[in-house]
């Protein structure tokens, strides 16, 4: 615990990741109240650029590019932790099971796993998000349930070399049964590369989110990031030199994503001293 | 550092040489723009506005749109006499007029397009629906038989009338399933398409037998963009000469733009809220707030709408404020109603409060009875506008004590919730929604038809059921007296305005542009005096008219504006500072490189 | 022994395909019902509908219409689009050499460019220049590759009119030689090849950057030095092909994710693609096409990875034993 707050806090690194992804989240909770404006409210200021009653200008329905940019934030973290949390949840659960058990279990597990790995993921994205009616949720399990394999795989690397270390076969031979050993041996000892594994997820799955709005697969009822890419794209934004509007919310995607990966590499040269010396 | 001289070389031989060549000498071109392509042309299974855009120019109807007050006007048709019942309408064909091929037009062709084409068609079946024969006495007479009198027969018979002799070859399967017809494409219009280059363009040449006048161009292309915003652009640049369709969104802009000229012209649709007034009856399954079903709601409702707001902010001014069921586009018979619902927030209150709808204290929603006014909206993801539309809705009658709830759902999830059925019956699962209608070009049945009886379970979406309307909408569609019908749509608008199944919001406008040093001053039409530059869709009269521009043709195209310099500036400055302080960085290590790499 | 690794990968790739097979059918099929796909007329009665599952086969039983379906399949026969009423491999066969050649060059691009970039940066570990070059190559794997593609187009296109924004060629131009549409294809390439190219250089910067590092501490690299080869030469000569190796396998194993970002880009630039076909096949719900792309995509990814472990095996006598 305190080496994570070491980590976090101590490190350059680990401030830089901390400080931004507060911020966002800080947004993503706050964002609505502190919007200057109401993020959907349309006007005839259609397309203009930064000024003093709009510090980022408008967009092609005269709404404040700001106040769109602020609100956004939600969306982006909540489905980014949200999918990250599901795929870890399964991808550890078929690692744990796949790698603990062994035989015919772990080999069909591992051609699940192959065949989610190898599987070009934003293809079959969006044709599962096409054949749904789009909405959050969908996003969600779209997302969770299609990036689960690469922590499957780490897991389950993990959990083959746990399997026979000396503390488990003393477990087993005091008549210990396989989910106590599960619970109490394999599981803390695969945590922390869990949840280094989980933030590097939440990553990709913000990255994904965004790539879903921007194709028109997104939530229609709500803003995010890739939806205010998606309309300033579509509505034509980028020819007539309306920069205000599509350059803040993927500059918004990158810094959001570098927090996290940044946070996340950290945590895995943490649990995996040998990723270190690359450095 | 040699290939680095190669590659910059390359590049600008590659600038250099690409670009496109020269127009070909003496030929006058009209280069029209669009984003997407018509699917196969094939006028069986196609349905989209490119396609009509392509064979509006390719074909000839029976009878044409006249493009000074879109009534009817000799097409394949030189005259026509209707029977004293009505029930029998005789035309007589041109003498000698030909196909694009030599062929003949005679009245083979005729049959074959009523009789076989339309019926079999994915858009055109409706038109016919009351013919009961089609004889051919000889090859410049066609007689046509109706159950009643329709009016339809000579005012709105949409019917292409394609050559026998080319599409007949064909088997029905084929036409209805994959067929492609393969230019030239023959037809009897000014222009035919004579070379389809997918993903490209599509050319369309002179017809040597057009029966008019020689148009000034001898070729039309349609060019392939990406998407609306590059075709928009291309005619900045001056690569294209007009835009059948402009964007709402850019046409301001456009407006502004040198040697652009802009247009926004009336047009037969419109966007409307509807609301669900199924009846026991009809669809005792349906699903809805009851109390959208209270006239005064609705009444009260088209009160507290500011339809001029909503064209300002969700059309961006392009469009018209709503009058009724019929747009004014239809000059032959559109009368304003005289109950109009002018905005007048304070008898919407009143309204409601003669209904008994009581004000509540806690946010605002009236209720009487348990029931509260609150409604769903539903309006369909693919349409910023409808959408924006519907926020208004919501936030124009919050102050009357009307909450509308505003559900963003796909077009599918749409016609879903207004097309379900169960047990065999029509069951809506909505209180409202905001979608558009279009109409026909001179004919206003279709329009009128959406709130009669027997659309219900077709193109009815307001399930509106009135036998009175009814009765007056069989009587004009049979009537052919232009006056005449015009006081009994009259009436029926008056019936519609006082019921409200539909609030018609905005008038849809149609939106082009063309470049005034490429083209001559175009005429309005389609119908004069508002009407647009190209008979969009519905004829070929404007584009004959088209012809290239006076001597006086000032070069070059658009300004993009000033913002872009700033950013080169900003990107400039970021890259100097950088490189700047990368060297100072770099001359001070220099020493420890190879040291470096011992440890 | 050699055989019978290929052999066993190979092996696998089938059974990958297979159930690549067996999901697109499902898939499709079972959760979304063609028919109220193909009867998107609003009008269409009963009798229609039921004359249309007879001519798709939809009222064979399920296992039946699998065999449909694969036999077709492996027939190339791939159903007909919706909405060009084209059969689904014309289609595909049109966009293919497009992405081809949009991939292809991005990626050679990449590799030149990142390997480029890892040396420097290995070789001068720790400097600012290590570090800028760690930055911007994190930078542009953060950054969604659209949004670096609307940033090329705002700079390149609009603010300085150097390259055209969109599509492959110049359109309604005709051209008189081969030469001189080719140089337009070259013109219209720059912007979208350069937004793939970002894309993917982060990635293989920082593979290349520390496989350099690796092979650079080895013990062949010391000897050769201190047989007094200059070191560019040590470096250019021997570090870099063997440092190569981890990088080519990675940019096979990344399909998957240039599949991804081929979409957005060729959408962003109008390319007319696969990823641009599928991007059309999603607005229009075209699900006949929507299958065949992503057919495409999984079979391409699926060789590409043999091909990777093929190269992998072949070059690196390390893995024989293995």
């Amino acid at each position: 615990m305190s080496e994570i707050r070491r980590l976090l806090f101590r490190t350059k690194r680990g401030l830089f990741g901390v400080s931004l992804l507060g911020l966002f989240t800080f947004l993503a909770v706050f964002g609505a109240l502190l919007a200057p404006e109401d993020p959907r409210a349309s006007s005839t200021d259609v397309l203009i650029g930064p000024s003093s009653s709009h510090l980022l200008g408008t967009t092609e329905a005269g709404s404040d590019v700001l106040s769109q940019l602020m609100v956004g934030a939600r969306v982006s973290l909540v489905v980014g932790f949200a999918a990250a949390v599901i795929s870890s949840v399964l991808g550890a659960a078929v690692g744990l099971i796949g790698g603990y058990f062994g035989g015919w279990t772990d080999r069909i597990l591992d051609a699940f796993e192959n065949w989610f790995l190898v599987i070009p993921t934003l293809p079959l994205m969006v044709v599962l998000a096409r054949l749904l009616d789009p909405s959050l949720l969908v996003l969600i399990l779209v997302i969770g349930l299609t990036s689960w394999a690469g922590t499957g795989r780490i897991v389950r690397a993990q959990v083959l070399t746990l399997k026979e270390r000396a503390f488990v076969e003393r477990a087993r031979a005091l008549g210990a049964t396989d989910t106590y050993i599960l619970r109490t041996h394999i599981l803390p000892n695969t945590l922390p590369l869990i949840f280094a594994n989980t933030v590097l997820i939440v990553a990709v799955a913000i990255l994904l989110e965004a790539s879903l709005a921007f194709l028109g697969l997104g939530d229609p009822n709500s803003i995010s990031w890739g939806t205010m890419l998606e309309a300033g794209f579509g509505s034509g934004a980028p020819s007539a030199g309306a920069w205000w509007y599509v350059v803040p919310p993927g500059l918004c995607i990158t810094l959001l994503v570098l927090a996290v990966a940044v946070l996340g590499y950290l945590f895995e040269e943490h649990v995996n001293p040998r990723l270190r010396d690359q450095r | 550092m040699r290939a680095r001289a190669l590659v910059a070389l390359a590049i600008v031989w590659a600038i250099a040489a690409a670009a496109p060549a020269s127009a070909q000498e003496g030929k006058k071109v009209l280069r029209m723009g669009w984003a997407q392509e018509p699917q196969t042309l094939s006028p069986f299974i196609d349905q989209d506005e490119e396609d009509f855009r392509v064979w509006s120019i390719n074909y000839d109807l029976l009878v044409n749109f006249s493009p000074k007050d879109l009534g009817p006007t000799p097409g394949v048709a030189e005259s026509w006499k209707i029977s004293p019942d009505k029930k029998t309408v005789t035309f007589k064909l041109f003498e000698g007029h030909k196909w694009s091929d030599g062929q003949p037009i005679t009245s083979k062709d005729v049959k074959y397009s009523l009789e076989t084409f339309a019926p079999n068609s994915l858009l055109f079946p409706s038109y016919v629906e009351n013919v009961t024969s089609v004889e051919t006495p000889d090859d410049l007479t066609v007689i046509v038989k109706t159950k009643q009198p329709d009016a339809r027969i000579v005012g709105g018979l949409f019917v292409y009338i394609l050559p026998e002799h080319v599409w007949g070859k064909q088997s029905l399967k084929s036409l209805k399933g994959s067929f492609r017809p393969k230019p030239p494409i023959v037809g009897s219009g000014p222009y035919v398409v004579s070379a389809v280059e997918r993903g490209r363009l599509i050319r369309m040449t002179r017809n040597p037998n057009f029966r008019g006048k020689k148009p000034a161009f001898d070729e039309v292309q349609w060019i392939k963009y990406g998407n609306d915003d590059a075709v928009e652009r291309a005619l900045t640049l001056g690569e294209i000469d007009l835009v059948p369709e402009v964007q709402q969104a850019t046409f301001a802009r456009l407006k502004k733009a040198r040697n652009i000229e802009a247009v926004s012209s009336t047009s037969p649709s419109f966007t409307q809220l509807t609301f669900n007034l199924c009846n026991e009856e009809n669809c005792p399954d349906a699903k809805f707030n009851p109390a959208v079903q209270d006239v005064k709601v609705r009444q009260a409702v088209a009160y507290a709408i500011d339809r001029k707001r909503i064209n300002e902010i969700a059309s961006r001014g392009t469009a018209f404020e709503g009058h009724g069921l019929l747009p004014d586009y239809y000059k032959a018979f559109y009368t304003q109603p005289s109950e109009d619902y002018a905005l007048d927030v304070d008898r919407a209150n009143q309204l409601l409060d003669e209904a008994g709808w009581e004000p509540n204290d806690d946010g605002g929603v009236r209720a009487k009875g348990g029931q509260k006014l609150s409604f769903d909206l539903f309006v369909r993801s693919e349409s910023p506008a409808n959408i924006q539309a519907a926020r208004l809705v919501r936030e124009m009658t919050a102050p009357i004590g009307v909450d509308f709830k505003v559900q963003v759902v796909s077009v599918d999830k749409l016609t879903e919730l207004t097309t379900q059925q169960v047990k065999g019956k029509i069951a809506p699962d909505f209180d409202t929604f905001i979608w558009g209608w279009g109409g026909d070009p001179y004919d206003p049945g279709l329009l009128l038809n959406l709130i009669t009886t027997k659309a219900i379970g077709g193109s009815s979406d307001a399930f509106y059921s009135n036998p009175e309307y009814d009765r007056l909408y069989d009587q004009q569609s049979g009537e052919f007296d232009e006056a005449k019908r015009k006081e009994i749509v009259g009436q029926m608008i008056a019936l519609a305005q006082r019921d409200l199944p539909y609030i018609v919001l905005t008038v849809d406008s149609a939106l082009q542009a063309y470049r005034t040093d490429k083209l001559a001053k175009p005429k309005r039409v389609c119908p004069e005096p508002d009407g647009d530059i190209t008979c969009d869709q519905v004829g070929y009269a404007s584009i004959t008219a088209l012809a290239p521009a006076g001597a006086a043709a000032t070069g070059g195209g658009g300004d993009d504006g000033g913002s872009g310099l700033m950013i080169v500036l900003i990107v400039l400055a970021a890259l100097a500072v950088i490189g700047v302080v990368v060297v100072l960085l770099r001359r001070r290590r220099a020493g420890r490189e190879a040291v470096e790499l011992e440890q | 022994m050699r055989l019978r690794w290929i052999g066993a990968k190979a092996l696998g790739a089938l059974v990958t395909l297979v159930f690549v097979l067996v999901f697109n059918f499902f898939l499709f099929r079972v959760m979304g019902d063609p028919t109220s796909q193909l009867a998107r007329l609003p009008r269409a009665s009963p009798e229609e509908i039921v004359k249309l599952r007879a001519y798709y086969g939809l009222d064979k039983s399920l296992l039946g219409q699998f065999a449909d379906y694969a036999g077709d399949t492996v027939r190339l026969d791939l159903g007909v689009s919706q909405r060009s009423r084209r059969d689904v491999s014309t289609e595909l066969a049109e966009a293919i050499p497009w992405t081809l050649l949009l991939i292809g060059t991005g990626t050679l691009l990449a590799t030149v460019l990142g390997t480029w970039m890892g040396v420097i940066a290995a070789t001068r570990r720790g400097t600012a220049a290590d570090d800028g070059l760690l930055g911007f190559s994190l930078f542009t794997y953060a950054a969604p590759e659209y949004w670096i593609g609307i940033i090329l187009i705002l700079l390149f296109a609009v603010a300085l009119p150097l390259f055209p924004a969109g599509q492959q060629v110049t359109p309604g131009a005709e051209f008189d030689s081969f030469f001189a549409e080719a140089a337009d294809v070259a013109e219209h390439m720059v912007l979208p090849v350069a937004a793939l190219t970002l894309m993917l250089l982060g990635q293989y910067f920082v593979i290349m950057r520390s496989s350099m590092v690796d092979v650079l501490t080895e013990d062949f690299v010391t000897v050769k030095r201190a047989t007094g080869m200059p070191w560019n030469k040590v470096v250019r000569r021997h570090a870099v092909p063997n440092a190569l190796l981890p990088l080519v396998t990675l940019a096979a194993l990344q399909f998957g994710a240039v599949a991804g970002g081929v979409i957005t880009i060729e959408t962003i630039f109008s390319w007319p693609g696969l990823g641009e076909l599928t991007y059309n096949a999603i607005n229009d719900k075209d699900f006949p096409v929507l299958q065949g792309t992503f057919l495409v995509f999984s079979v391409a990814v699926i060789v590409a990875n043999l091909l990777a472990d093929a190269l992998y095996f072949l070059l690196d006598p390390r893995v024989q034993s293995a």
